[in-house]
């Protein structure tokens, strides 16, 4: 049996995350908008999102990273009032379907009952949920088009 | 799977499903007791293997059921799991061993306790791991999705869906081990409590908890056996569900199509000659789109299918006939063998104030299984079971 005793506190490593996740979205510095990576292969050219760390066509290991389109379609979408524990509601999420023939799942900005299928959504950033520290965590999601 | 030989269901047993304060072991125990005995098998080393389907219970859940009933030590027991699928899995596993000739005998038992361990008043969610866990994803808010997009797609009503529940809560009303039963409104559906839009709380099946059991054997077995009815199984199919990241129709489900298409060429019986089905109708929405993806009716004809009461009593197949998990409730690992057992006991003419007339001559089952981000579900375990 070890001697060491744990230490009172928890080190900061420990810390839960408060952005998910760097390699699934970028924000630029410049306050440029927010966009999706999405991740090309370099065997066999397909494109997928999220990263996957080999092709399920080819098993290449590398990629093209591929900014995504900021639009897409909202596929269906549903309005969550009993949601996962620690989640407060009601929330939203829904499917997304950009030009690039990929379908994202997200969480969508607004009231309830705002949203109806085929309508054309635009990525925005903002909480998804609280971590295990009690602090927000930012994601991708989806909002209304803000008008030009 | 292809049969190597014919194999045959002995006896099978459930539990009531509902809220236990006995944990999975004493339920699995108790089923699997009642499919042993049932089965006319006196002791424990007749028994050559054993399967055991459960979710969230822990590690060696089956060791746990079965050695008080003196079952480890002779023979091998592995425990499966694929969430809502583990229980059909297991059955799955335990045909097989038969129908290879590796045994003559196996057991299947799901068993699930939900209740003792889980927070009331949150939702089912696939592991954290997954990255649409980590966004918030239900299983209630993905089968509201399928819904939303059916509702929009074909102008369904909230009250269509509603149908669903009071079908199978009237299917359920005289059946025992059936939970949330009898009669009840399209309105009380629709008006109750709003989970995920537009699933309410009376179009989700309940947490409950749970177990089933399934003796199987070969032809040889059932007569030293002195079995009266056994029950034939015609085909038994798991597969796991397509990954892909791209758009795809959920108002149709890519794995049950292909294992419902798998399984009728597999047993040589089309959706038209199957009499009854339990399928995995966790929620309204999944029972209206499984009669198109089995073929019970055409793409686009599963409201007209319902509307024209071809699913109940006296229609084309009897959908759910002990109720389905709308009134059972969904322990996860438990179901899948439940609907097995429920089923034998259709065929054999067993179920008392809610028999199926005439006695069905074929019978289907159906589980799919987890929420896994780019799959429609994990996996999907069906079974085709006559009476000759
Ligand atoms: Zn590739």
């Amino acid at each position: 049996m070890s001697d060491e005793k744990k230490p009172a506190k928890q080190p900061k490593e420990d810390a839960d995350i408060t952005f998910y996740h760097p390699e699934l979205l970028e924000v630029p510095e410049d306050g440029s908008p927010p966009f999706l990576k999405g991740y090309r292969c370099m065997g066999c050219g397909q494109l997928d999102f999220p990263k996957l760390s080999t092709c399920p066509t080819c098993w290449g290991e590398q990629f093209d990273m591929v900014p995504l389109s900021r639009r897409g379609k909202l596929y269906s979408v549903t309005d969550i009032y009993i949601g996962q524990a620690g989640m407060e509601t009601p929330y939203i999420f829904g499917y997304i379907d950009l030009p690039e023939d990929l379908r994202i799942f997200a969480q969508l900005e607004g009231e309830p009952q705002s949203y109806q299928c085929d309508e054309e959504v635009e990525l925005t950033v903002g909480t998804i949920r609280i971590n295990r520290d009690g602090l927000p965590i930012t994601s991708y999601k989806f909002s209304k088009l803000v008008p030009a | 799977m292809k049969l190597l030989r014919d194999v045959f269901i002995a006896g099978v047993g459930e539990t009531p499903f509902r809220r236990h304060k006995a944990d999975f072991d004493v339920l699995g125990r108790m089923a699997a007791l009642e499919a042993l005995r049932q089965s006319n098998i006196d002791r424990p080393q007749m028994i050559q293997s054993a399967y055991v389907g459960n979710a969230t219970n822990g590690t060696v859940v089956g060791q746990t059921i079965l050695k008080q009933l003196g079952m480890c030590g002779h023979m091998p027991i592995i425990n499966v799991e694929s969430a809502c699928s583990a229980g059909g899995m297991a059955v799955h596993c335990a045909v097989k061993d038969v129908s290879t000739g590796l045994v003559d005998l196996a057991l299947a038992v799901g068993a699930e306790n939900h209740s003792l361990y889980m927070q009331r008043g949150t939702a089912f969610a696939p592991a954290m791991s997954d990255i649409e866990t980590m966004h918030g994803a239900v299983m209630t808010g993905k089968y509201a999705l399928r819904a939303k997009r059916y509702m929009h797609e074909t102008g369904a009503t909230v009250e269509d869906l509603a149908m669903i529940t009071v079908k199978n809560r009237r299917h359920a009303k005289h059946n025992p081990n059936a939970w949330f039963k009898g009669d009840i409104s399209i309105e009380e559906v629709v008006n109750s409590r709003l989970v995920a839009d537009p699933l309410t709380l009376q179009q989700c099946c309940g947490i409950a908890d749970g177990a089933g059991a399934v003796v199987v054997g070969s032809r040889e077995m059932m007569d030293k056996l002195g079995i009266a009815q056994p029950i034939r199984v015609r085909g038994s199919v798991v597969q796991s569900g397509p990954y892909h990241n791209q758009p795809r129709d959920i108002t149709g489900d890519d794995i049950t199509e292909s294992c419902s298409a798998a399984l009728y060429e597999l047993s040589g019986i089309g959706p038209k000659e199957v009499d009854i089905i339990e399928l995995h109708d966790a929620f309204t929405i999944a029972e209206l789109l499984y009669y198109e993806c089995m073929g019970l009716c055409g793409k686009g004809e599963g409201l007209q299918f319902l509307r024209d009461g071809q699913s109940t009593y006296g229609g084309q197949c009897v959908v759910s006939p002990r109720g389905g998990m709308l009134s059972y409730g969904h322990p996860i690992g438990a179901s899948g063998v439940a609907q097995v057992a429920a089923c034998v006991k259709q065929l054999r003419n067993q179920c008392d104030g809610y028999q199926v007339e005439p006695v069905p001559r074929v019978a289907m089952t159906h589980v799919t299984g987890g929420g896994l981000s780019g799959t429609e579900h994990a996996a999907c375990s069906m079974h085709m079971l006559s009476r000759d």
